[in-house]
């Protein structure tokens, strides 16, 4: 009898089962389940997003695809998940940037922003015919302070010192349990963050990770050089 | 019993109007920010005490830089009163393009706020910012489709043009010279620049004789005045100073 419950249970965002759960917000935390990690690692003035990468045949032409997206001048958005889903929540992401700065004619703050974008993945788990967004997004950013926020399937929002989504997320989380610590400096932070997603991924190679460091100064890329590094450090 | 399972949820359009569709949208996609939301570049009526800029502005050219200039005076009543002495009438757009603008204040404030966020969404999307063809067609589209009452000069570096300036008009005309002047000191200017503009002038020479345009201007135009701002552009990015005169200006 519960099986075919949760089967009728499943097909409409906008029902609730009998014990309360929105079962296609689920199936979205799911699908973000298998997508290619993600980890974010506040520091005491920047913050780290690190993503993993990886050609899917040599013949993939996307040697730098990018999977760490800049909005605006301060904030760095990546996703687990549909990828599809994710480039869209980031160029939402990235018109509300804009029409806040035109609206206020000044930068809007890390968590306005993340709370703008996660509106908009709750109005998808609750509007019929249409399905959850199947990523979860991890916002760097620097609005005075550094700041790293989790936005999931249905629209929670989450501040970390630091996170992971995706697949191995669980393993990352364990090391930043571990190794994180208050204060953190650029190169520090840079470090944990492959270091969570060594753990998260077999066989790591620091070419197929795309970083980058957001600082009060910006958004900046970090280069493969300092990646190989970095990993080689924490291996 | 025959088992009856629960219905489909019904296909609903989302009723939510939110600007920021995504899924299943048909008026959005990845437009510029003013044709998805008209509304930043829309006009509610003329208001009696909207402040004018009245305005000299100037841009000249040389090999390696743009320079634009303008006076600094706001005024209702086409300068039959002066209401602000210290009005920032360039401004810079993105790291290598910046505007000279006349019009109505408030307009043309909107106008650069628009055109900011506008470079700033093209560069986040396509990883440079755009270039001169692209800012002043977009520019052009924006004045030729909204009622904003601003008629700038665009100056800039691109690998295209080098150094550049455009003249843009109400209509979405862009037209091109290596100077022009604008604003309700505009003929005083270019008696100025005929006289005093040459080809293959340094960036220093041009700067002072864009002011000097200006400031010969401010003395016969009642709507300008109060004082010049200077920004010269170079594929370096754009310096803007301000100055009490032209004298001061090197």
């Amino acid at each position: 009898m519960q099986g075919t419950d949760q089967q009728a249970y499943d097909r409409g965002t906008t029902i609730f089962s009998p014990d309360g759960r929105l079962y296609q917000v689920e199936y979205a935390r799911e699908a973000v389940g298998q997508g290619a990690p993600v980890v974010g690692v506040r520091g005491a003035d920047s913050v780290v997003l690190a993503a993993h990468a990886p050609d899917r045949s040599p013949l993939a032409a996307d040697g730098d695809a990018e999977k760490v997206s800049s909005v605006d001048d301060h904030v760095a958005v990546a996703g687990a998940g549909h990828a599809a889903d994710t480039r869209q929540l980031v160029d939402l992401a990235r018109r509300r940037a804009q029409q806040e700065r035109v609206r206020y004619g000044e930068r809007a703050p890390v968590a306005e922003l993340g709370t703008a974008v996660a509106d908009h993945l709750q109005e998808y788990t609750q509007t019929g015919g249409a399905r959850p967004y199947g990523t979860a997004l991890l916002v760097a950013g620097h609005d005075g302070d550094p700041a790293l926020v989790e936005i999931d399937p249905s629209g929670a929002t989450q501040s970390w010192r630091a996170d992971a989504v995706g697949s191995g997320a669980g393993d990352a989380i364990a090391v930043f349990e571990d190794g994180y610590g208050p204060a953190l400096g650029d190169g520090d932070a840079i470090a944990l963050a492959l270091d969570g997603l060594d753990a998260a991924v077999e066989d790591l190679d620091a070419a197929d990770v795309d970083a980058t460091l957001v600082t009060g100064t910006g958004t900046e890329r970090v280069d493969g050089d300092r990646l190989a590094g970095a990993l080689g450090d924490a291996s | 019993m025959l088992f009856r399972p629960w219905p489909l949820a019904p296909v609903v359009k989302p009723t939510r109007h939110s600007e920021d569709q995504t899924a299943g949208q048909t008026r959005g996609g990845r437009r510029p920010l003013h044709e998805r939301d008209p509304g930043l570049v829309e006009d509610a009526g003329p208001s009696a005490d909207a402040a004018e800029t009245g305005t000299t502005i100037v841009g000249v050219t040389t090999e390696d830089a743009a320079v634009l200039a303008a006076d600094q005076r706001a005024s209702v009543g086409g300068g039959r009163f002066v209401t602000n002495k210290d009005t920032r009438k360039v401004e810079q757009i993105h790291p290598t393009a910046a505007a000279a603008l006349s019009g109505t204040v408030g307009h043309l404030q909107q106008f650069v706020r628009v055109l900011r966020s506008e470079s700033r969404l093209y560069a986040d999307r396509r990883g440079d910012p755009p270039s001169l063809t692209a800012l002043s067609t977009l520019a052009g589209g924006v004045l030729r489709s909204s009622p904003l009452a601003v008629s700038p000069l665009l100056g800039g570096v691109d690998d295209e043009h080098g150094p550049a300036v455009f003249t843009l008009d109400g209509g979405g005309g862009v037209l091109t010279d290596d100077y022009a002047a604008g604003g309700s000191g505009m003929q005083l200017a270019y008696g100025v620049l005929e006289q005093d503009y040459e080809p293959d002038l340094t960036p220093s020479a041009a700067r002072r004789v864009a002011a000097r345009a200006v400031e010969s201007a401010s003395e016969r135009d009642t709507a300008s005045g109060n004082g010049l701002t200077v920004a010269t552009v170079t594929g370096d990015g754009v310096e803007t100073d301000e100055y009490n005169a032209a004298g001061e200006v090197a």
